[in-house]
């Protein structure tokens, strides 16, 4: 069953562009990541989907609901944490929860002491007193505290130190456990690849591509860095398959995607000091897309 | 429920404010009632002796000022200033400040329709303004009551209360500019200029003995001379400040329901 389905979304702010023709699905129980650059339509559409803005055509909807139409039902079920996150600044930590909580209709008091306790957040102090990534684990409390079935995070982790990410990461992990179903948009690629089992690339307001985490790094690419006796000019190289091609005097480095024997066999034919294949970082895939579409 | 008493929390403390500092320059004119004594009829003599054009631009009526009502209504056209102030700054800010603070995004993002926000946070504004002119009434009319004990209590009510229709005229206005505006950086600076600009059309109005201008300006909608002269209001002028509040407030929900809400 599809939690989040999108479909043909657009949004125009006058004429300049928002996000054209998205269309893709998010599975049940799925951690789902959405990537692209900053200003390439990530933050557009999960307004789109949160009904803060309305598109301009094409539609979407969360459990099988227009995410427009029924938004303050899907709310309900839905826990939503933004890049930057921005409450009442004269209110207390525990009574910002505490209105949060009062807008679903079940007792959190309980779940917010244990959410409290897992981000390290002091509940007594006031909120403009608090750091920025103090606030962001506020958000991340407040994003939590009813249990979502469909958690949705906008850029999530900008501002909290390495062992509150991971510590984050664990937290979203059980809920996702638990039944939950994650939508994580980033430009981090890193933080994606840790968590997420499918993923769209979005840039200059368009999908540009749909795919399996696991095909995307497994299967298709290879890193491979070598050390040459001597230098070597760049057309030895001319082969398909080959990306990201770096030489630098006798190192060389560059993506490959093919028959592996293929690579080995022409570089037997050459003298190398050392050599690394390693899987390669989503980063280093996608900014071969990025460039490409540019 | 949970909207509004998170609300007029935030308010509490400006409530208490605004209707006390309005309360303290109506008290403080009572008390110069009182001190002036028999000496009102000297006073009465100087200010016949005044132009015209002033006499009418600050609400001064020669016939009447010897009573307390007429003494009352001179100071009334400055606490309804502060008032409309008041309700307009609270106008602005119930839609505006959480665009300012984006707060917007937490708000919005709950299971709550745009028509409950917009509904609860019109039900805070009211409630506010209905406890700040019960502060108001009650004080000003206890401190009249206790210090001067002669007056048509009547007619002081009615003027007192046409206050509060003045800044339900405002709030609705100020709602509906914040809706209609992107963000608002300073809500006293808009309803300031708004505010003032309104009391100085009136102020003109009167100024040029203009009859029509009186319709443009909120501020003109209740003469106290009349009140006091007719125990009544002029029925043409209630109803057009209905309808403007009505309508403000109606189109303020139809922009707030398809509005965007951005946060950058």
């Amino acid at each position: 069953m599809n939690v989040i389905e999108i479909k043909n979304l657009t949004k125009y702010y006058g004429k300049s562009r928002g996000i054209v023709d998205v269309s893709f699905n998010v599975e049940e129980g799925e951690i789902f990541g959405f990537i692209g650059p900053n200003g390439a339509g990530k933050s557009t559409t999960i307004r789109t989907l949160l009904s803060l803005i309305y598109p301009t055509s094409g539609s979407a909807t969360i459990f099988g609901k227009d995410c427009i139409k029924f938004a303050p039902e899907i709310a309900k079920e839905v826990g939503y944490l933004p890049s930057e996150v921005f409450y009442y600044d004269k209110m207390k930590v525990i009574d910002l929860l505490k209105y949060a909580a009062s807008f679903y209709k079940k007792d959190c008091s309980k779940r917010i002491k244990e959410l409290a306790e897992i981000m390290d957040l002091d509940l007594k102090k006031r909120i403009d007193d608090l750091s920025f990534g103090n606030k962001k684990k506020v958000g991340i409390v407040q994003g939590l505290l009813h249990e979502p079935k469909l958690i949705i995070l906008d850029e999530p982790t900008s501002g909290l130190d390495p062992l509150m990410q991971q510590k984050f990461f664990d937290l979203l992990l059980e809920e996702n456990k638990k039944g939950a179903t994650i939508l994580l948009s980033s430009h981090v690629l890193s933080e994606v690849q840790r968590l997420c089992s499918r993923v769209a690339i979005i840039k200059d307001g368009k999908i540009i591509r749909l795919e399996k985490i696991s095909d995307l790094t497994e299967h298709n690419y290879k890193k491979f860095k070598i050390e040459m006796k001597e230098e070597i000019s760049k057309d030895y190289f001319e082969l398909g398959g080959i990306n990201n091609l770096e030489i630098k005097g006798n190192k060389v480095s560059f993506l490959f995607k093919g028959n592996i024997n293929l690579m080995i066999k022409k570089l037997s034919d050459v003298e190398i000091t050392n050599i690394l294949i390693e899987e390669p970082s989503l980063e280093e895939i996608f900014i071969h897309y990025y460039e490409k579409e540019a | 429920m949970n909207i509004v008493l998170h609300e007029l929390k935030a308010y509490r403390k400006s409530i208490i404010i605004w209707a006390c500092s309005m309360t303290l320059l109506a008290v403080l004119y009572i008390f110069l009632f009182k001190g002036l004594g028999h000496d009102i009829e000297n006073f009465k003599a100087f200010l016949n002796n005044m132009p015209d054009v002033i006499k009418k631009s600050f609400n001064i009526f020669i016939d009447s000022i010897s009573t307390l009502e007429g003494f009352y209504s001179f100071v009334f056209s400055f606490v309804v200033l502060c008032g409309a102030i008041q309700a307009m700054n609270l106008g602005t800010a119930i839609v505006s400040k959480e665009m300012r603070d984006r707060t917007a995004d937490f708000l919005m993002t709950k299971p709550v329709s745009r028509c409950y926000i917009m509904t609860s946070k019109l039900i805070a504004a009211f409630s506010a303004l209905v406890m700040t002119n019960i502060i108001y009434l009650g004080l000003t009319v206890s401190a009249a009551v206790a210090l001067v004990g002669t007056f048509n209590l009547k007619v002081f009510f009615m003027i007192s209360v046409t206050m509060f229709f003045v800044q339900l005229i405002f709030m609705a206005l100020g709602v509906l500019i914040s809706v209609m505006a992107g963000r608002i950086k300073s809500v006293i600076s808009v309803s300031l200029s708004t505010v003032f600009g309104f009391y100085i059309l009136g102020s003109l109005g009167s100024f040029l003995g203009e009859e029509k201008v009186r319709y443009f300006s909120p501020f003109r909608y209740f003469d106290t001379a009349y009140i006091i002269k007719h125990a009544a209001y002029e029925v043409s002028f209630v109803v057009i400040g209905i309808v403007f509040i009505i309508a403000a407030i109606a189109g303020s929900y139809l922009v707030y329901l398809k509005k965007d809400i951005h946060v950058a």
